[in-house]
């Protein structure tokens, strides 16, 4: 596959006079992977002819961090804050992820309020992904309105999970067999003026946005995927749904609590940039409604399962115990066993599908983690998607797939 | 929880049947989350029993969830190198299956690109990482690392610390494309 220094000048040469000739078919752009309108590091080679994209190749991996070769170097722990690095926008649901991944492996059962607890966080990653997908865009086709409009919640949303773990961005929130820290007191009045408040600021998107000549003019008919297509790239979530695959994990084949609550998978039917923008709009608000449904449900109870050899001690047992402190030392230096075996565990994700498998041989450590990103086959179809396409549609399609750089390269 | 419905956990049970009772001859376990994981006996007969996962009434195996490998140099899965595992989802049934199979370091494993086109980022990026090559592959390049990089970082042989940074980035070319499968069979 090595290309001689002969051939490689051939076709430097040609590229040349291709990008001299006004009238030629054969003009490459390359985007990125600097480029404002790529959403992080990604790249993409363009063969244009006129305005109209024929053909194109997205090349990835300049934030690759080797996140799976750390995983096998670091205790199941220590491996949690690396979670929070795949997809950045929604950390929470990340986490949760992660650590059900390993819980199955271990079989045990969290707690029925750390179960609730941990709904709720997946539902707010949820909102937030989708409120700066819609927001980012909107911007990238200009509409700097919408952007303020929705980050307004999704700032409210950090508040709230700034009062959960002390975090914003990078949570870190859940741990193997529970939760880092419990609810804070005032949490169901922070939950009450967010659901309440998020709807009010969605249906005024809307009203910019739905009947927008500019942005229906963008985004209609638009990058779009057949279901045959999306079974065909192995797309999920809000992409496919848009595409009217009805298929949804948290109905499906649930997980945690969400079988106890009521809400709508919601379809699009064309399959293009305005119904994954409909599709996201509409999941908020059923989040919304998740979100109130929770609050109403949870009840105080413990957070942590009841196993000496999983639960981290409270910290004030720790400072006052002294076998308490040698078990927090055992657990924070060595790490917990995990039995022999593997699992493949998956959420639904706010952007589809995101699973990680691990297979343990034994002790603190994985011997292999695997994570199955949803960006990875979602910009796979973006090189289909944008041919025939415009260079700004291709822009518009990039922000509707709402790929996330940290957990496409890992 | 991270317990099953009763509902998923039958449609579970009834694929493990099934799968037992179609592959005889082959070993086939439970993982620790009452999946079905079967081992191939060879890596020429995966593209059958993809396709036979794939339109068999009562699986209907049809999507591709995941693909990855794993290093197995200290022969617990057998005595060859890499161990290939395909995650398959029934979007029907709502149920999964994996399927396992023993590749050494000079086999070449036959693509599943013509069942779907998803497999052609995860098998590249199989390809990069442990350097496993693929037959018939349309685009069979690194993925995550640069195309001047040596070794495969999943190895375990390769060390967390041997990194090899590059300064500059190489010029991208338009890949070689798959031909359209969408409408094969």
């Amino acid at each position: 596959m090595i290309k001689t220094k002969e051939q490689l000048r051939t076709e430097l040469e040609v590229e040349r006079q291709n990008l001299t000739d006004f009238y030629n078919p054969q003009v490459l752009i390359n985007m990125g992977p600097s480029h404002p309108a790529m959403h992080g590091t990604l790249r993409v080679m363009c063969r244009v002819n006129g305005e109209v994209v024929e053909d194109a190749t997205c090349e990835i991996g300049y934030l690759h961090r080797g996140i799976e070769k750390l995983a096998e170097q670091k205790t199941y722990h220590q491996w949690i804050v690396y979670t929070d690095r795949l997809n950045y926008c929604s950390a929470l649901a990340n986490n949760i992820g992660y650590v059900m991944a390993v819980e199955k492996l271990l079989n045990v059962e969290v707690t029925e309020r750390c179960q609730w607890i941990r709904v709720i966080c997946m539902e707010l990653a949820r909102i937030i992904d989708h409120l700066i997908c819609i927001a980012i865009n909107a911007l990238d086709m200009g509409a700097l309105t919408c952007f303020w409009y929705l980050y307004h919640w999704r700032e409210e949303a950090y508040t709230m999970i700034e009062a959960m773990c002390g975090m914003r961005l990078t949570t870190s929130y859940a741990r193997i067999g529970g939760m880092s820290y419990d609810l804070p007191d005032n949490f169901d009045v922070l939950m009450a003026k967010f659901v309440k408040g998020l709807p009010k600021s969605i249906d005024d998107v809307e009203k910019l946005l739905s009947s927008n000549r500019i942005w229906v003019d963008r985004t209609k008919d638009v990058g779009v995927l057949t279901a045959t297509e999306i079974l065909d790239f192995g797309l999920t979530g809000p992409v496919a749904r848009a595409s009217g695959v009805d298929f949804d994990l948290r109905r499906d084949r649930p997980y945690y609590t969400y079988p106890e609550l009521d809400f709508e998978v919601v379809c699009g039917v064309k399959g293009d940039v305005y119904d994954r923008y409909l599709v996201r709009m509409e999941e908020m608000r059923q989040s919304a409604s998740i979100l109130s449904q929770c609050m109403k449900k949870i009840n105080k109870g413990p957070l942590w399962v009841d196993d000496r050899l999983i639960r981290i001690p409270a910290k004030a047992d720790v400072y006052n115990n002294m076998e308490t402190l040698i078990h927090h030392f055992k657990i924070f230096m060595e790490g917990i066993d995990v039995p022999p075996g593997e699992g493949y565990s998956c959420i639904e994700a706010p952007n589809g599908e995101l699973g990680f498998y691990i297979v343990s041989k034994g002790g603190p450590k994985p011997w292999r983690t695997r994570v199955k990103p949803p960006s990875l086959l979602l910009f796979q179809s973006f090189e289909y998607s944008m041919k025939g396409a415009k260079i700004p549609d291709a822009v518009s399609v990039l922000g509707s797939l709402n790929i996330i750089a940290g957990e496409l390269d890992r | 929880m991270s317990k099953l419905l009763p509902k998923n956990q039958a449609d579970q049970d009834r694929v493990h049947d099934l799968v037992t009772d179609m592959f005889k001859g082959y070993r086939i376990d439970r993982d620790a989350t009452t999946e079905t994981v079967l081992w191939l006996n060879s890596i020429a007969e995966l593209p059958q029993v993809i396709k036979t996962l794939r339109i068999e009434t009562g699986l209907q195996m049809d999507r591709l969830s995941d693909l990855t490998a794993y290093d197995n140099i200290d022969g617990a899965d057998g005595p060859k190198r890499f161990v290939m595992v395909y995650q398959l989802y029934s979007m029907r049934f709502h149920s999964r299956i994996r399927v396992k199979v023993q590749v050494g370091e000079t086999e070449k494993v036959p693509t599943i690109t013509s069942f779907w086109r998803a497999a052609n980022w995860l098998e590249r990026e199989v390809y990069d990482l442990f350097g496993i090559s693929f037959e018939d592959h349309p685009d069979l390049r690194r993925i995550m690392m640069d195309e001047r990089f040596q070794g495969h970082p999943l190895r375990k042989e390769y060390e967390m610390k041997d990194r090899q940074p590059f300064p500059d980035s190489l010029p991208v070319r338009i890949a070689a494309r798959a031909p359209d499968l969408l409408n094969k069979e």
